[in-house]
C-alpha cells in the first residue's frame, strides 16, 4: 500500500467498484471475487478518499460493509461527480497547463518557440520545446487554444471572450447549476460551476439517478456514433451472469426510465432485423465501426422507431407469443369526487391509453402495446381498486393474480371488512 | 474531446484557486484550501510538490508562496464545454434562465459548435404527461422571482391554488426549487413561520402559484434546511426483505438508489434494506413498493405495513 495514489489513469476499472458500492452497499472484501484482495483494498481506499463525507462503514460478522450513504433529498450536487476529478497527470502537465494559458491571456498569437522562451523569461521555468509543442497541439485539439498557420509558421492563441462572458452572467451560471443535476453530462456543468465558484444552493432534483454519471463515457461514444450515423459494436456484461458478450447495432436513441433508474441504448440490430434495447450500465465498451453506406437509411430507421414507439410501454419490442400487439384493459373503482386524482393518474401516467368513465365510480383504462408484461409494475400501483384486469396475453393476467395471491399469503390477508384507504395515490 | 481529463482533476481545481489568490499564502493557507476542496489524502501529494518546487508555480518569499500567474487569469472553454453549453440551448427549460437576447448571443458565439446531445436523442418513456408550461411568460416570471428571492433569503407573498381547490395566501421564504424528472415539474420548498418563532417546510407546486410578490423583509438568520428535512423522517425506517429471485435485488437497489438506505445480507440469497423517508414521500414509496409485487416483503415499520395491508385488503375484498 506504500505506493498508493489517489488519482487513477483509466476510468472504466473504477466505474464498476463505485457502482457496486453506491447501488448495493453491502459487499464486503470477500464478495468482490473478480479481483485480488489487494486490488479491492486499493479501490476501497480510493473511494474513501474521493467520497469521504458519504462513506459509511458498518461492521458485520464477515468484515466491514462499505457503502455510500447518499440521500438525494439532502444534496445540492451529485457526489459521484468527484469520480470524474481523479485523472492522474505529471508535474509537467500541471505546470504547462497554468503557465501556457497564463502566457497567452493577452490573446496574442505565439509560436511554440516563443512560448517556450516566454516560459523561461516570465516564469523562470525551462521546458523542452517538444513538450511545449505537444501540449499546445493537445490543447488546440481540445479547443482550449486556437491553432493557425501564418505562412510556414504555426501559432497558438487563446480566446477568452466566452469564458469571461459566462463568468459575468449569473443567470447562465444558475442554469448550469440546474442542468448539472437535471441533465446528462452533469460533471461538465459541475466543473464550470466550480471554476466560477458559483455553487448550487438553489436547486434540488427528484427522480434523478446519481449513478447515471458513471455511464457517461459510454453515453458519450454512443451519441457520437448517432451523430455520425454509424453502427457500433458493444461489449456487454450480463448483470445476472458474469459473462461478457458482443452485439452489433445501429444506435438510434437513449431510452431513460425516471422510475426504475435504468437507461438503455435503443438500436437496430441488422442481423435479427429488430429494434433492441441494451442497458447502458451493462455496456462495458463501445467501438464505432463504420458510418452507414446510405445515411438516408439511418433517418428511415429513426422514423420507423418513432412510429413503433407509440406501441411501446417500456423497452420491449416483442412479446412471448406470436401476436404483433397485445391489448390490455383494467377497470378501477374510484370514489368520486374525493379520488378524482385516480383518473388523472391514469391519463398522466398511462402513456396514451384510453380512459373512459363506464359507470359512476368506475373507470376503464385500455391500451395496445407490444409487450403487456411491462405494464405489470404500473398496474400493481393501483392495488386496492382493481375491479378487473383483462389481457390478450393470458399469462399476464395469470401472473398478476398469482402475484396477488402470493402477497395475500405473505401479509396474512384473509376475508374481513375493508379498512379505510390512504388519501393519495 | 476528452471526458476523463486531468484538466478536470480536483488537484487542478485546488491549484487554480490557490494561484488566483493575490496575497502571499502561508503553507497553512494552502493546507486549508486543500482540505476544503481536495480529496482526503490530497495533502500528502500536493504539499511536497509545492515545498520542493517540483510544481514550480509559485515564487517563494521565505515561508510565503506568491502566485506566478496573473490575477485576471481565466481558463478558456474546451470544445467539450462549448458543446455542453450548446446542448443546453436546445432545452425548452433554458428560457426560465436566459432571455432571448442572451440565448441569441450564445447561439452566435457557439454557431460552429456541435451540441453534445439534442433533446431528440433521449426518450423518457415513463415520464408523466402534463409537465410545467416552460414557454409561459407568467410561469417564467414566477420562477425568476422565486430564484431571486431564494438567493437573497427574501420573504415573498404567494397566492397559491392548492390541489384540493383551496386558495392559500401567505408569506414564505423560498428555500429550494425542486425539479422532478418524472413529473417534469418544479416544486418550491418554502419556509413558513409556524407562529412560535420556528420555521416549517412546505411544498408548493410552481404551476399552481398564481402570483408572487417580493417583500422588503429578509430572513435574519440561516435556516438549516437539511435538518428540517431530516427531522421530518420517521424514526423507524421502511424495512424490506428481498429474496434475490428474478434479479429482484439489483432492481430494488437501483430503484431505491435515491433514498438514504442501508442494505445487509441476511443469508446466501436474502437481503434486508432499510429506507429512510418522511410523510411527504410515503405515498410514492408505497406505490413503488407495490409495483414490485411479491418480490419485496415489507417487514416494518408498522405504519407502512398497515398502509400496505390496507391496500391489499381492499383488493382482496374486491376479488372475494
Amino acid at each position: 500500500m506504500s505506493n498508493f495514489q489517489e488519482l487513477i489513469g483509466s476510468f472504466p476499472k473504477t466505474r464498476e467498484y463505485v457502482r457496486d458500492f453506491f447501488v448495493y452497499g453491502f459487499k464486503t472484501r470477500s464478495d468482490f471475487k473478480e479481483k485480488s484482495p489487494r486490488t479491492y483494498d486499493n479501490e476501497r481506499r480510493r473511494l474513501e478518499c474521493w467520497l469521504s463525507p458519504y462513506v459509511r462503514k458498518d461492521y458485520v460478522s464477515n468484515g466491514a460493509n462499505i457503502s455510500l450513504a447518499i440521500d438525494s433529498n439532502l444534496l445540492d450536487t451529485n457526489p459521484l461527480f468527484r469520480v470524474w476529478q481523479t485523472k492522474s497527470f505529471t508535474g509537467n502537465d500541471i505546470m504547462l497547463h497554468f503557465l501556457i494559458l497564463d502566457l497567452l491571456q493577452d490573446g496574442q498569437p505565439e509560436t511554440a518557440e516563443e512560448i517556450t522562451d516566454g516560459l523561461l523569461t516570465k516564469y523562470e521555468t525551462f521546458f523542452d520545446i517538444q513538450a511545449v509543442r505537444r501540449k499546445c497541439n493537445a490543447y488546440a485539439k481540445e479547443g482550449l487554444l486556437l491553432k493557425e498557420k501564418k505562412g510556414k509558421t504555426v501559432v497558438f492563441s487563446l480566446d477568452d471572450t466566452l469564458p469571461r462572458w459566462l463568468g459575468s452572467r449569473e443567470n447562465l451560471l444558475d442554469a448550469i447549476n440546474f442542468y448539472q443535476m437535471a441533465g446528462p453530462f452533469g460533471m461538465i456543468g459541475n466543473e464550470l460551476s466550480a471554476r466560477y465558484q458559483h455553487h448550487n444552493h438553489s436547486f434540488r432534483i427528484k427522480h434523478s439517478f446519481f449513478v447515471h454519471t458513471l455511464e457517461d463515457e459510454i453515453l458519450f461514444t454512443l451519441l457520437h456514433a448517432m451523430r455520425l450515423k454509424a453502427s457500433v459494436r458493444l461489449s456487454i456484461k450480463s448483470s445476472r451472469r458474469e459473462t461478457v458478450s458482443t452485439a452489433c447495432c445501429i444506435p438510434l436513441q437513449i431510452f431513460t426510465s425516471t422510475r426504475s433508474g435504468r437507461r438503455f441504448l435503443c438500436g437496430y440490430v441488422c442481423r435479427s432485423e429488430r429494434f433492441t434495447c441494451f442497458r447502458l450500465d451493462s455496456i462495458r465498451h463501445v467501438t464505432i465501426t463504420a458510418p452507414l453506406e446510405n445515411p438516408e437509411a439511418y433517418d428511415e430507421l429513426l422514423e420507423k422507431l418513432d412510429r413503433n414507439r407509440n406501441k411501446l410501454w417500456g423497452v420491449s419490442f416483442q412479446n412471448e407469443g406470436n401476436h404483433f400487439l397485445e391489448s390490455l384493459s383494467m377497470t378501477l373503482r374510484v370514489s368520486e369526487p374525493s379520488e378524482n386524482y385516480i383518473p388523472e393518474r391514469l391519463k398522466r401516467e398511462g402513456r396514451g391509453g384510453v380512459v373512459t368513465k363506464t359507470a359512476p365510480n368506475t373507470y376503464l383504462y385500455e391500451i395496445e402495446v407490444f409487450d403487456s408484461n411491462e405494464l405489470l409494475p404500473w398496474i400493481r400501483t393501483f392495488t386496492g381498486r382493481i375491479l378487473s384486469l383483462q389481457c390478450s396475453n393470458q399469462s399476464v393476467e395469470r401472473r398478476f393474480y398469482r402475484d396477488l395471491q402470493a402477497m395475500y399469503r405473505i401479509y396474512g390477508i384473509e376475508k374481513k371488512e375493508p379498512q379505510a384507504e390512504s388519501k393519495n395515490g | 474531446m476528452e471526458l476523463f481529463s486531468e484538466r478536470y482533476s480536483c488537484y487542478y481545481q485546488v491549484l487554480r484557486h490557490l494561484l488566483l489568490h493575490q496575497d502571499a499564502l502561508s503553507i497553512q493557507d494552502i493546507r486549508a484550501q486543500i482540505s476544503k476542496e481536495g480529496f482526503e489524502e490530497s495533502m500528502l501529494s500536493i504539499i511536497p510538490k509545492l515545498e520542493s518546487g517540483e510544481w514550480n508555480l509559485f515564487d517563494r518569499d521565505g515561508a510565503l508562496y506568491l502566485s506566478k500567474i496573473s490575477p485576471s487569469f481565466v481558463t478558456p472553454l474546451s470544445d467539450l464545454e462549448k458543446s455542453y453549453l450548446k446542448a443546453l440551448l436546445s432545452d425548452p427549460r433554458i428560457g426560465l434562465f436566459l432571455d432571448r437576447g442572451q440565448i441569441g448571443f450564445l447561439q452566435r458565439m457557439l454557431a460552429s459548435v456541435t451540441p453534445l446531445w439534442t433533446p431528440e436523442q433521449f426518450y423518457y418513456y415513463d415520464r408523466f404527461a402534463g409537465g410545467d408550461p416552460w414557454e409561459d411568460e407568467a410561469y417564467r416570471t414566477i420562477f425568476r422571482t422565486l430564484l431571486h428571492a431564494r438567493k437573497n433569503r427574501q420573504y415573498v407573498d404567494i397566492d397559491y391554488n392548492a390541489p384540493n381547490g383551496r386558495r392559500i395566501h401567505h408569506y414564505y421564504v423560498p428555500a429550494r426549487l425542486e425539479y422532478s424528472v418524472k413529473n417534469d415539474k418544479f416544486r418550491l420548498l418554502a419556509l413558513k413561520h409556524t407562529g412560535r418563532g420556528k420555521m416549517r417546510l412546505e411544498i408548493l407546486n410552481l404551476a399552481r402559484i398564481k402570483s408572487v410578490v417580493p417583500t422588503e423583509k429578509e430572513l435574519s438568520s440561516a435556516v438549516d434546511l437539511n435538518a428540517l428535512i431530516q427531522s421530518s423522517y420517521y424514526k423507524e425506517p421502511l424495512r424490506l426483505r428481498i429474496v434475490n429471485e428474478r434479479n429482484a435485488l439489483e432492481r430494488a437497489m437501483l430503484h431505491f438508489a435515491n433514498y438514504e438506505k442501508n442494505t445487509r445480507k441476511l443469508d446466501e440469497n436474502t437481503y434486508e434494506c432499510l429506507i429512510y423517508y418522511n410523510q411527504n414521500m410515503e405515498t410514492e414509496l408505497l406505490i413503488e413498493v407495490l409495483s414490485f409485487g411479491p418480490m419485496l416483503t415489507v417487514t416494518g415499520n408498522d405504519r407502512f405495513l398497515a398502509l400496505l395491508k390496507a391496500r391489499l385488503e381492499c383488493q382482496f375484498n374486491i376479488n372475494a
